[in-house]
Formats: structure tokens, C-alpha cells, sequence
């Protein structure tokens, strides 16, 4: 057994430390010695995809993940890492191992407490029940679910209110039957509804625009999330951005230009989301090609519309060209997240960057992203100094604290070239916090909550969701950067309205967040 | 040279305008053995309209550039055939030499060399694009290929698909020395001057490739039928650049103002249907390719129609974006949103579309649109009717027009609509598309 409450001085950026200036983060490679072999395989039928999901599936607090194979077979790897230590994995068979997975989304669907698992196919989707102790088995027949037989491409889960089972989203691409005339044969995307235990006949989000990242946010911060999906204009013909409506038992509606809704047309690629600007509503960093975009409301004064602002130039976080290996051509970025990768209390960017398959207009030598997030809201590139530069055609990826030591780590899929991990050693590294929520009933995990931790007068707020990014998807620790703080409170809004009081946080501890009751250290079983 | 028994079946099968889709398996199911070379225009048009939106270096001008020497290539096959009564274009355009021959001791069959000419073309042209074109540029290859060669010879097959291939590279060598061959970073140059005075250019994007603007030196190129070697086509402003209130300048941009403020959902619809914007459509030059496709598919026209339309339009059209893009970069004015926001102070003042990010005067949509005005209806004649269905796939409506002047007219007010240019950038730019398409239409075409 491995003991997960941590003691500060185990840590190497405990909260003592008074350290006030931006650190800039320091990663080792550990790909080679970390055990993953997986890569994302395949010609054009897997250009996009490529994801990668991270859950703990054997509840001992570390994440293990699952890598999509394309044409080869998925890999589950096993967590095997020492608290603090190296990154350590193991291949195991563990019943995902499907072909032609595209990505995969970890969540609890029959809210057992088992994590269970969406692959993502060229093909029939599948949902894999946990078993626990890292297992997994096809149930898509025990829960009614129609897999279809699309080339899907995206993903995105909620607990609508009211509701005992989840609300799928899966976002598929474009016909994969159509030959030398492809573009306009976007597939429509399907909505699961279910309940009782069983998932009815899917709904057609109709019209389907090529979807390759799908977020159910509550992006109005009115209690109720919303689907938004990002499409990539390559292949839709009167496509654009979009954003369903979704009341409980009611079709989904389309958001519209009457509705608020701005146009918005991009080679869409990845979503990710964070209270970026501190005004309590999400903020979405949309991946493209060389027109990535951070999109701010424009105005939150009630009602709130869904018009957008492009705050990415003027916040440094255009990321549109290589910024080292001298390939001056337009970059493509796929995966994005936001997390604090430094612990200054600040969330920073990271975006997985590789050409689609050698497109002469666009950089070969496309370094990933790492966007450090500044005291005054813009953003410096330090992927270079961090150690993060891969020129790998990187496709999915997380960051997640794999060893448990308080720091952000990462890995990214790569197209044809096996998947990279880096360990977070930086020294100088802020306090941090990480939470999990449990709370009874059918969501489980609290998807739609929002988190937030009060520094001082500085609020950070982060909506814990199931969906976005490049097919990737992390039902894990939620981290949070503490900086130099010695003293914090955390306070959850739970899905469903409850507000929880802010209260004491434990720094630089690993803890579960219950709805009414003070958090509570993780111990590993 | 002999003619193969195809060359003589010209216009014997049309197809119904469809979408491309449906035309290609209307092309692949109907076919008994008799593929009017028509036919394999029009499909490889298709593609090629497709792999224009589809592949990121092509902004308009590059656009009009292929257009224009696949037009040539597909005409030069062509005009190979004594039975089309085309005159060869060498001599005619600048730089252009006579094409390779055919053998008149041998037989070639039409739609294999016009198959060969196009393959070859097309695949150099989008070398550059992404994946899916690549795939299907070779789909395209493939099935056209194979209706190609039922019922002909191996031998002749071959010979037809060489002497087209041949044609082709005989014009990819041509393009080489235009000085529009090489497209780097999309377009936008990594470094550029900074603005000299307040009525220069600036960045009106936000997005961070394009604060430089597109294709500075595009005005350069060798034009096609316009004289080469000087400003052809020019203009200068009437209406010169003014912060004062009471200035004609000034009024011109207030006119913006207003036209956004009142516009009608007419006004939107139209504004919307010439946007045309890069990689959302095929840009303005493919709209014109469009559209006289349509009214080929429509009336079955001849081989010989279809080449002397698809080369003549390319033409005027490069030449126009050539014309235009000396005038735009010599003048090197602002755009509407640029003056609205800084002089007149409506901070937070936007167009409808999207601004191009390069300068405003003139329009070259208008310009364009000018010159394929002036060479369609020197083709079709005056007070030609058509039906323009370019956007249907996108959700919009088709539009009728009474006259392709009608429609250069349209979308020359359409970039006023969008709040993109003033009005004499578009007035203005229409002027200059019919001074070029008048050295277009001034061509020798016919034996």
C-alpha cells in the first residue's frame, strides 16, 4: 500500500517555500524508461484522433491511462509509479483492447464507483463497463447502446438534471464511404439519453459539421450545461461552430445568431476550458490551424448571450507558428488544456502541435506548447525551456500528476511515433491541491461541478466536465496551484445548485470533496 | 492526326447540373463506353473547385492563377483537334510556345488525353494539398481513368494519356517563370513595412499570420493577356484619403456606417453570397468558374465551348487579380473598419464579413468580377439569364441573375454590404475587370 497523504516535507514545492517570482517548469523525458510503448497507427482513416484517457482503475490515487492505437489495438497501461518517483507504467490486458479507436473519455456511467470507459471508433462506438481492478467489459448490449458506425472524433458526457443516467454526446466526422468527393459528408452527431440502466435510441444532432472536440459547459453559469462543438470547416459545407441547448426531456436545440450565438468558422481541433479572466464564466481555447483562438463573452451582464471575443493575440496565446526548431510555417494544434503546471496559482496552457500528414503549407517541426500564464493575464511560451518541445506529430494528451507528487505532469499521443511522458521535477514549483468529488446518486463524480479556490482575495474557479480537448478525456484529480500561499479554501458548486460554505483546504494533499462535509485526505485503500 | 473515334462524340452526353457527388456517379454508372471528354472537364472542375477551398495556400489570387493554366491546358488538348475549330493560344499569351504536337501519323482518343492533360495539371496544382485531396485527386485519377479507356485501345490509350500528360507539362513549365509559383506562409510575408501615413494599410486581423498583408508582390507577376511589362489597367484614387469630416473621404465612410446600420436581410443575403472566403468556399474566381460550368452543364455545350469558357475566364480573371493587386499594393489604402474605429471613432464598429487582410482600393472581387462579366457576355452575349446555385451545398439560396454584368454588379455592392470597402473601391474595381477582360476578350479563339 502506498500512502498518499503527503507530508511537506516530502514535497518539493511545499507551501514554505516563499518563492514569489514565475517559475518556469521543468520537465525530464521518461518516455524511454516509463514503459509506454503505444502509438497511434493508420493512414487516412486516422489523420485525426489519437486521444489518450487517464482515470484510476484501481482506486490507489494514481491515474493509469489508455492509449487509442488506430489501427493497431488500444493499450492500457497500468500505473505502476512510486509516489515522487520516476514515471513508471505496465502494458496490461485489460479488455480495451479494441481496434480502430480513435480516442476514449473515462467516467462512471452506472455510478458504482467503478470508472467505466467511452472508445471512441471508426466504427461501433463501445462502452466499457469497469470492472474493477482494471478491468473492462463491452456493454454495450447491457445498456442498450447503439455504437453506429461512424467515424467518431469527439466526445462529451453530463448528468442533465433530473436525470439517472448520463447524457452522451459523441461527435463523428465526415463519411469515410465518399472517395474523391468527401467534403460536405459530415456525419450527423448523436445524442444518448437513457435512464433506468439503459440508454434509449440516439438523437441526431442534425446538422453535424465534423466534429472533433465536444464540451457539455455551463458556459452561462445557469445551472444547466450546454454542448458546445468545435467543427473543422475542412470538410463542412455551411457549417460553423456550434452551441446546443439542452433542457431536461426536450430536444436539443441550436444555438443561433438570434440566440447571441456569433458565427464562427475554423479548422476546429480541440477544446479547452478555464475561468481564464476571473469573471466566474468559462473561457474556451479553441485549437485550429495558425488561428487558435481564446474566446472571453463579451458581456456577462444578465442575460448573458453566447457572443464571444477572440482574446488570443492579445493574451500571447495565438500559438500559431513554431516558436523553436526553425520551421517558420503555420503550426496545427490538436489537444489543449489548461492546468497549472508551475503551482503559481495560475492555470497555464499546454497545446500538442503535429502536422496533419506531411501538408508541405504547414510545419513538419511543430513544438508542442507550453503557455505559461503571467500575473497579468497573457501568456509566455516556455515549451522550449521547459523541456516539452517534442517535434512528434502529436495528436491527444493529458495533464495529470501521474506520481502523485503534487505536480502536473504530461503525455501526449503521436501519430506513427510512440507516445511521450514527461515527469514535472521542477524545484521551485508552488503548493498545490488536488480534489476529488463523491457525492451520492447518479453522478457520482460530480461532473458539472465547479471548483474553486480562494488565495487571499484571488479566486480561482475551474468546471470539472467529461468531453473536450483532442479525444482525450481524465476523470482524476482536479489540481490546483496554491503559489506561495500558506492558507487556502475551497468551495464546490455542486451539479444540481448546492453551494457548498468555503472552507480550509488541506495544502499539498491529495482529498475528496464531499457535498456538506469538510474535505477529507485521500488514502489509498 | 487521325481522329479517334470519341473525338467525334462530342456533345453527346451532358450532364445535369448535380451536385459533385452525383455527377461522379452519374459519370461512373452511366457510361457505356462513350465518355464525352466534356465530361472529363467537367469532373476534374469539380475537384478542382473543391481542392481550391480545401487547400490552405489558395487565397484568391493564387485561385485565379490555377484557373487560369488548367483553362490553357484544357484548351491547348483541345485546340490539338482540328474537329474543335480552336486556335491555339500560343503566341497569344505571354510566354507561351506552341505545345507539344501530336503525331499526325497516329490516332489519339480525346477524353484519355484530356484526362492525361488533367491529371497531370490538377495534381501539380494542389500538390500541396492536405490528405483528403491527395486521396481524392488519385479517386479522381482512378475512375475517370478507367471510363477512359473502355473501348479503346491500349496503345492509343496510353499515347492519348502521354501527349495530354505532355501538353500539361509543357504549361507547368510556362507557370514556373510567372512569379507566382511559390506561395510561402500562406501568403503573408514574415516581415513587411510599417505604415508611412494614416491612409496606409494596416492589420485589421486577429490572427497573428496575417498582420502582414497577403501576396505583396503579386502585382508583379507576368500577366496572360493584358501587356506585360507595364501598369495595365490602373487607377489611382478620385476620392483622396481625408480625417476631416467634411471631406468626400469621410463621407464614404459614413456611407459604411449607415449601409451596416440599415442593412436589409437582402442586403445580408447578398453580402454573404459573394464572401467567398478562402478555404470556405471556392474564393471569388472559382465563383465565376461556377457559375459558367452551370451554364455549360445546362446546354450541353460543345468540347470546344467548354475549353474556350474555362481558359478565357481563367485568364481575364488572373489577370484581373494581377492588375488589381498592383493598383491595391501601389495606392495601399486602409480599410473601412481601420478609419471607422480610429478617425471617426466608433471604437467598437464592425463589418458584416470578415476584412481581407490586405488593402482596400480596389475590390478585387469587383475586379474580377468585371472582367469574367466582360468575357462571359462577349461568349454568351448580352442579357444572358442564369441561375447561380455556387453555394446551394452551404445553405444558400440560388440567385438569378439577368446578365453576368448584372452579377458583376452585385458582387462588386456586395463587399459595400459587408462593410469591407468604400464604394469607389468597388466602382472602381469593376472599371479596372472590364479594361482587362477587354485584352481577354481580344483574343483569337477560333480557326
Amino acid at each position: 500500500m502506498r500512502l498518499i497523504v503527503l507530508a511537506l516535507c516530502l514535497l518539493p514545492h511545499s507551501l514554505q517555500a516563499q518563492t514569489p517570482a514565475p517559475a518556469i517548469p521543468r520537465f525530464a523525458d521518461e518516455s524511454a524508461t516509463a514503459g509506454l510503448t503505444g502509438f497511434y497507427a493508420g493512414e487516412w482513416q486516422y489523420m485525426v484522433g489519437g486521444g489518450v484517457a487517464v482515470f484510476d482503475c484501481n482506486a490507489d490515487g494514481f491515474e493509469d491511462m489508455l492509449i487509442a492505437g488506430g489501427e493497431n489495438p488500444a493499450m492500457f497501461y497500468r500505473n505502476v509509479s512510486q509516489q515522487g518517483g520516476p514515471l513508471q507504467f505496465r502494458q496490461e490486458t485489460a479488455g480495451l483492447e479494441a481496434d480502430a479507436v480513435t480516442g476514449a473519455y473515462p467516467l462512471d456511467i452506472d455510478a458504482d464507483g467503478l470508472t467505466d470507459l467511452a472508445l471512441l471508433r471508426v466504427g461501433e462506438n463501445r462502452l466499457m463497463r469497469g470492472l474493477g481492478n482494471c478491468r473492462f467489459a463491452p456493454a454495450n448490449a447491457d445498456w442498450g447502446f447503439d455504437g453506429g458506425d461512424d467515424w467518431s472524433t469527439a466526445f462529451a458526457a453530463t448528468w442533465e438534471k433530473g436525470a439517472s443516467w448520463p447524457t452522451l454526446a459523441f461527435g463523428s466526422y465526415i463519411d469515410r464511404t465518399q472517395e474523391a468527393f468527401p467534403w460536405g459528408s459530415c456525419t450527423p452527431n448523436q445524442l444518448y439519453r437513457g435512464g433506468d440502466g439503459r440508454f434509449a435510441a440516439p438523437l441526431a444532432l442534425t446538422p453535424g459539421h465534423c466534429a472533433l472536440s465536444m464540451l457539455f459547459t455551463d458556459w452561462n453559469r445557469s445551472g444547466q450545461p450546454a454542448l458546445r462543438v468545435s467543427n473543422d470547416r475542412e470538410y463542412y459545407k455551411g457549417g460553423q461552430e456550434q452551441l446546443w441547448q439542452l433542457d431536461p426531456g426536450a430536444a436539443p436545440v441550436l444555438m443561433t445568431e438570434a440566440d447571441g450565438w456569433k458565427r464562427l468558422r475554423l479548422w476546429g481541433m480541440g477544446i479547452a476550458s478555464h475561468d481564464v479572466t476571473g469573471d466566474g464564466y468559462p473561457d474556451y481555447y479553441l485549437t485550429s490551424m495558425a488561428d487558435n483562438k481564446l474566446q472571453t463573452l463579451e458581456s456577462t451582464t444578465a442575460p448573458v448571450r453566447p457572443g464571444y471575443a477572440d482574446t488570443a493575440f492579445a493574451r500571447g496565446v495565438t500559438a500559431h507558428r513554431p516558436y523553436t526548431g526553425g520551421d517558420l510555417r503555420p503550426s496545427t494544434g490538436w489537444h489543449a488544456q489548461f492546468g497549472d503546471v508551475n503551482n503559481d496559482g495560475l492555470f497555464d496552457l499546454f497545446v500538442a502541435k503535429g502536422n496533419v500528414a506531411n501538408m508541405p503549407d504547414f510545419a513538419l517541426l511543430d513544438p508542442n506548447n507550453l503557455l505559461l500564464q503571467q500575473a497579468d493575464g497573457t501568456f509566455q511560451e516556455v515549451g522550449e525551456a521547459a523541456g516539452v518541445d517534442s517535434m512528434a506529430i502529436a495528436r491527444g494528451g493529458q495533464l495529470a500528476d501521474f506520481n502523485m507528487d503534487g505536480l502536473l505532469d504530461i503525455v501526449v499521443v503521436n501519430r506513427w511515433q510512440t507516445a511521450q511522458l514527461w515527469r514535472n521535477i521542477s524545484e521551485d514549483a508552488g503548493g498545490f491541491a488536488a480534489f476529488r468529488l463523491q457525492q451520492p446518486g447518479p453522478n457520482r463524480d460530480a461532473i458539472g461541478a465547479w471548483v474553486s479556490v480562494r488565495r487571499g482575495d484571488t479566486v480561482t474557479r475551474h468546471e470539472v466536465t467529461v468531453g473536450g480537448g483532442h479525444v482525450s478525456g481524465q476523470l482524476g484529480w482536479v489540481h490546483f496551484g496554491l503559489g506561495t500561499s500558506t492558507a487556502a479554501e475551497v468551495r464546490v458548486e455542486w451539479p444540481g445548485g448546492r453551494v457548498d460554505d468555503w472552507q480550509p483546504l488541506l495544502a499539498d494533499t491529495f482529498q475528496i470533496l464531499a457535498p456538506g462535509q469538510a474535505p477529507v485526505a485521500f488514502i489509498a485503500p | 492526326m487521325k481522329l479517334g473515334r470519341r473525338q467525334v462524340t462530342l456533345g453527346l452526353m451532358s450532364l445535369p447540373f448535380a451536385s459533385p457527388r452525383q455527377a461522379l456517379a452519374q459519370t461512373a454508372a452511366a457510361q457505356s463506353g462513350l465518355l464525352p471528354p466534356e465530361a472529363v472537364l467537367s469532373q476534374w472542375y469539380r475537384l478542382v473547385l473543391e481542392l481550391v477551398r480545401h487547400t490552405a495556400t489558395y487565397s484568391p489570387p493564387v485561385a485565379s492563377r490555377a484557373f487560369a493554366y488548367l483553362g490553357i491546358t484544357a484548351y491547348e488538348v483541345a485546340a490539338s483537334s482540328p474537329a474543335t475549330g480552336l486556335r491555339s493560344l500560343a503566341g497569344q499569351l505571354h510566354g507561351l510556345t506552341p505545345p507539344p504536337a501530336c503525331d499526325p501519323a497516329l490516332s489519339y482518343a480525346m477524353p484519355a488525353m484530356l484526362h492525361g492533360a488533367m491529371a497531370a495539371a490538377v495534381m501539380a496544382f494542389f500538390g500541396n494539398t492536405g490528405p483528403t485531396g491527395q486521396r481524392a485527386m488519385a479517386a479522381m485519377d482512378r475512375i475517370l481513368g478507367e471510363q477512359v479507356a473502355k473501348d479503346t485501345d491500349p496503345a492509343t490509350l496510353a499515347r492519348s494519356r502521354d501527349q495530354g500528360a505532355a501538353v500539361a507539362q509543357h504549361m507547368l513549365d510556362w507557370s514556373l517563370g510567372d512569379g507566382g509559383a511559390t506561395v510561402v506562409n500562406m501568403g503573408f510575408p514574415y516581415d513587411y513595412p510599417p505604415p508611412q501615413s494614416a491612409a496606409d494599410w494596416v492589420p485589421t486581423s486577429l490572427i497573428a499570420v496575417q498582420q502582414t498583408p497577403l501576396l505583396p508582390d503579386w502585382g508583379r507577376n507576368r500577366p496572360f493577356a493584358m501587356p506585360a511589362g507595364q501598369p495595365a489597367c490602373g487607377l489611382t484614387l478620385t476620392i483622396p484619403y481625408s480625417a476631416e469630416p467634411e471631406s468626400a473621404f469621410y463621407q464614404q465612410a459614413a456611407e459604411v456606417v449607415a449601409i451596416k446600420a440599415a442593412l436589409t436581410d437582402e442586403q445580408k443575403l447578398i453580402a454573404r453570397f459573394w464572401s467567398d472566403d478562402p478555404m470556405l468556399s471556392p474564393t471569388p474566381p472559382g465563383h465565376w468558374i461556377s457559375i459558367a460550368m452551370a451554364i455549360l452543364d445546362r446546354d450541353a455545350a460543345d468540347l470546344a465551348t467548354w475549353a474556350d469558357v474555362l481558359a478565357r475566364l481563367g485568364i481575364t480573371i488572373a489577370d484581373a487579380f494581377i492588375a488589381c493587386w498592383q493598383t491595391k499594393y501601389d495606392v495601399n489604402l486602409l480599410r473601412p473598419v481601420t478609419y471607422i474605429r480610429q478617425v471617426m471613432g466608433e471604437t467598437k464598429w464592425e463589418p458584416l464579413l470578415n476584412t481581407p487582410p490586405f488593402p482596400e482600393f480596389p475590390s478585387g472581387h469587383s475586379s474580377q468580377s468585371g472582367a469574367a462579366a466582360a468575357v462571359l457576355t462577349a461568349i454568351w452575349g448580352e442579357g444572358f439569364a442564369f441561375d447561380d446555385a455556387t453555394h446551394a451545398d452551404d445553405g444558400l439560396p440560388v440567385r438569378h441573375f439577368p446578365s453576368f454584368a448584372a452579377a458583376a454588379e452585385e458582387a462588386a455592392l456586395s463587399r459595400l454590404y459587408g462593410g469591407i470597402h468604400f464604394r469607389e473601391g468597388v466602382e472602381a474595381g469593376l472599371a479596372q475587370g472590364r479594361c482587362v477582360g477587354a485584352y481577354t476578350v481580344a483574343l483569337q479563339t477560333r480557326v
